[in-house]
């Protein structure tokens, strides 16, 4: 007797629809899986058979062989519980055969017969979607998950009993509807009108967020430059939907989707420094995304960049060109998207005072270079504005005059944001720092005098093609931020003004 | 009485259990160059082999832990001698174990596992 069910899996961020094929026949009684199960997958065996059999079904004494198929991938999630416990109930006849051929089942079996929730099921219900199936069943833990996946019946029961009588057609389940609605607001607990002074810090900031860059920025311990990083998510522009989709995807994927709707707040991840080369960029014998994915459409903080092994931060040079990850493994090849904004934040030399104005610094000339060098030249290259945060003084500290709010910024941002869109939106980019040398071109007219300030800067500076490319984004934002059509040459100099701080020192 | 008397009497007992629960006997200590299958019987159209243990304590485990993996293939692989030699190949099969335990001068007590093991 044989049956077929539809279940699923996820490789990398993209689900992949797995065909269960269920025979039972006569012989040595027993339950063998086939179709590259992973250690997950394998262990599925004695979950399926408990919880048969303590849903008060018959667990077949027969031979029983399970496909899944494609066979030639190698399937590791244990939400093909539920698909082999359906397929082996409906092989031996104990539910009938033709119930499930348009649903998707996907969940994990707890030895009692309960449905547990399996991560990385937004993509698996958005692949279902796509393979033209009506209907999913998942567990609770995954309803509101699988609903934001788009148009379908979500059912959502509670037990293995449950879905059997369902397919009897004993007793109909109900299916699982959205009645929460889309909180859109964002509700932050920090606000930039708490950091006194900083006004160059947080001008870069500003940019940055509106144009997307990365920033370093380079102060005395003490200074602000963590207060001032965490503050970055209060005024980056929302979301759109398919940005939503794209990070809440990533989440679900790595099992950190937690909230009950969409995720609309742009990431934020600090990984520390102790950080590996397969925590930052993905790992694994099959791949599960590392930081720089985590913080895809957001922001990747590096504190205490000197610090991070240097193999650690080489590796983020090709994602940050690319905005993707490729991840080769022998199980699997796979890309991982990493659009982020890097922000990393460091002292100027071991001790930290290299740049103040007035506490004496007690590291050597051969020290101090030591530990820039740390920090490669092409990593430089690759982070747009570079900005002193210096110590700030008395006065600046007990002054009562309130500093701009997050709101305040935010606007501006959104504004430069929405006039980039409208701009980039035939090539398909959402912001300037995802501009490669051909959209400049089209789009980033400057004026003569800003060109002979460019031109003064790249002899003198000796700056590299990437490193031009860069300014002129940079400038782009700049004018942007003050509705400038063409680049002037107010904007060119804050550009360069914001250029490489390390190398003089 | 010693090991080959009590493992005759337990296995009548099994017997009498078997008839009474409604199973037919087919076979009893089946025999063959690599094992040995305690009684056969059946019910239903399903052929069940059973392996009989009897115990007077479980002071050195239960009986049914005393059939270990490689007492398993060795019945598993004498069942499939008995079922060419009668032609039976099609046919549903169980493996099942059966713990008696003496606990009296006439008592006892058995424990019929359904589908003991499989592969």
């Amino acid at each position: 007797m044989f049956a077929q069910v539809f279940g699923s899996t996820i490789l990398g961020l993209n689900g992949m629809l797995i065909t269960v094929e269920v025979d039972v026949s006569n012989g040595i009684p027993g339950l063998d899986i086939v179709g590259l199960p992973d250690a997950s997958v394998r262990e599925s065996r004695e979950r399926v058979k408990a919880a048969i059999k303590n849903s008060g079904f018959e667990f077949p004494t027969r031979r029983i062989t399970v496909n899944l198929a494609p066979a030639d991938i190698r399937k590791d999630s244990s939400g093909l519980d539920l698909p082999i416990a359906i397929g082996i109930l409906a092989a031996s006849g104990q539910i009938p055969a033709a119930s499930c051929t348009r649903t998707a089942f996907v969940a994990e079996l707890s030895l009692e017969g309960k449905l547990r929730g399996v991560s990385g099921l937004l993509s698996m219900a958005m692949n279902s979607i796509a393979n033209r199936l009506a209907e999913i069943i998942v567990a609770p833990d995954n309803a509101r998950e699988a609903l934001i996946a788009g148009k379908f019946t979500v059912y959502a029961p509670a037990t293995l009993e449950q879905i059997v009588s369902h397919l009897r057609e004993e007793s109909k389940l109900a299916a699982v509807v959205n009645n929460q609605k889309v909180v859109e607001e964002q509700w932050h607990n920090e606000d930039f009108s708490e950091v006194q002074g900083q006004m160059t810090a947080k001008r870069a900031l500003e940019i940055a967020a509106a144009g997307g860059h990365n920033v370093l920025m380079i102060g005395p311990p003490g200074s602000g430059k963590t207060m001032l990083a965490r503050r970055i998510t209060t005024i980056l522009p929302p979301m759109i939907r398919q940005e939503a989709l794209e990070v809440t995807k990533i989440y679900s994927a790595a099992g950190l989707f937690k909230s009950h709707n969409i995720i609309t707040i742009r990431p934020f991840r600090s990984p520390h420094h102790t950080v590996s080369q397969a925590g930052m960029i993905g790992g694994g014998s099959i791949p599960r995304p590392g930081e720089v994915t985590l913080s895809h459409n957001g922001v990747l903080f590096l504190d205490e960049l000197p610090e991070f092994p240097r193999a650690v931060l080489e590796v983020l040079r090709q994602p940050m060109e690319d905005g993707e990850v490729h991840i080769s493994r022998v199980n699997a090849a796979l890309a991982y998207p990493a659009e982020f904004m890097l922000i990393a934040a460091m002292n100027p030399c071991p001790c930290g005072y290299a740049t103040d104005t007035e506490k004496q610094c007690t590291c050597s000339l051969n020290e101090i270079r030591r530990y820039i060098k740390k920090i490669s030249g092409p990593l430089l290259d690759r982070i747009d504005l570079h900005v002193h945060v210096p110590r700030p003084s008395y006065t600046e500290l007990i002054a009562n005059m309130p500093a701009e709010s997050s709101a305040q910024i935010a606007e501006r941002v959104s504004e430069a944001r929405k006039i980039q869109l409208r701009r980039l939106e035939k090539f398909s980019i959402a912001c300037n720092a995802q501009m490669g040398h051909k959209h400049l071109k089209a789009t980033c007219q400057l004026t003569d005098e800003a060109q002979m300030i460019l031109k003064q800067a790249f002899t003198k500076m000796n700056l590299s093609a990437r490193s031009y490319d860069r300014m002129v984004k940079v400038a782009r934002t700049i004018a942007d931020l003050s509705q400038a059509d063409r680049i002037d040459a107010v904007h060119i100099s804050e550009a360069i003004s914001f250029r490489n701080h390390l190398q003089p020192l | 009485m010693n090991h080959l008397e009590l493992g005759e009497q337990g296995e009548q007992l099994a017997v009498d259990f078997l008839k009474k629960q409604g199973y037919r006997l087919l076979a009893r200590r089946f025999r063959t160059k690599i094992g040995e299958i305690d009684i056969i019987v059946k019910k239903g159209g399903m052929i069940v082999f059973v392996e009989v243990k009897t115990r007077r304590s479980s002071l050195f485990g239960t009986p049914a832990q005393a059939v270990n993996r490689r007492k398993q293939d060795k019945i598993i692989n004498t069942a499939f001698k008995y079922l060419n030699y009668t032609n039976n190949t099609g046919v549903p099969i169980r493996f099942d174990i059966l713990e008696i335990m003496i606990t009296g001068e006439s008592t006892a007590v058995c424990n019929h596992i359904i589908n003991a093991f499989g592969r």
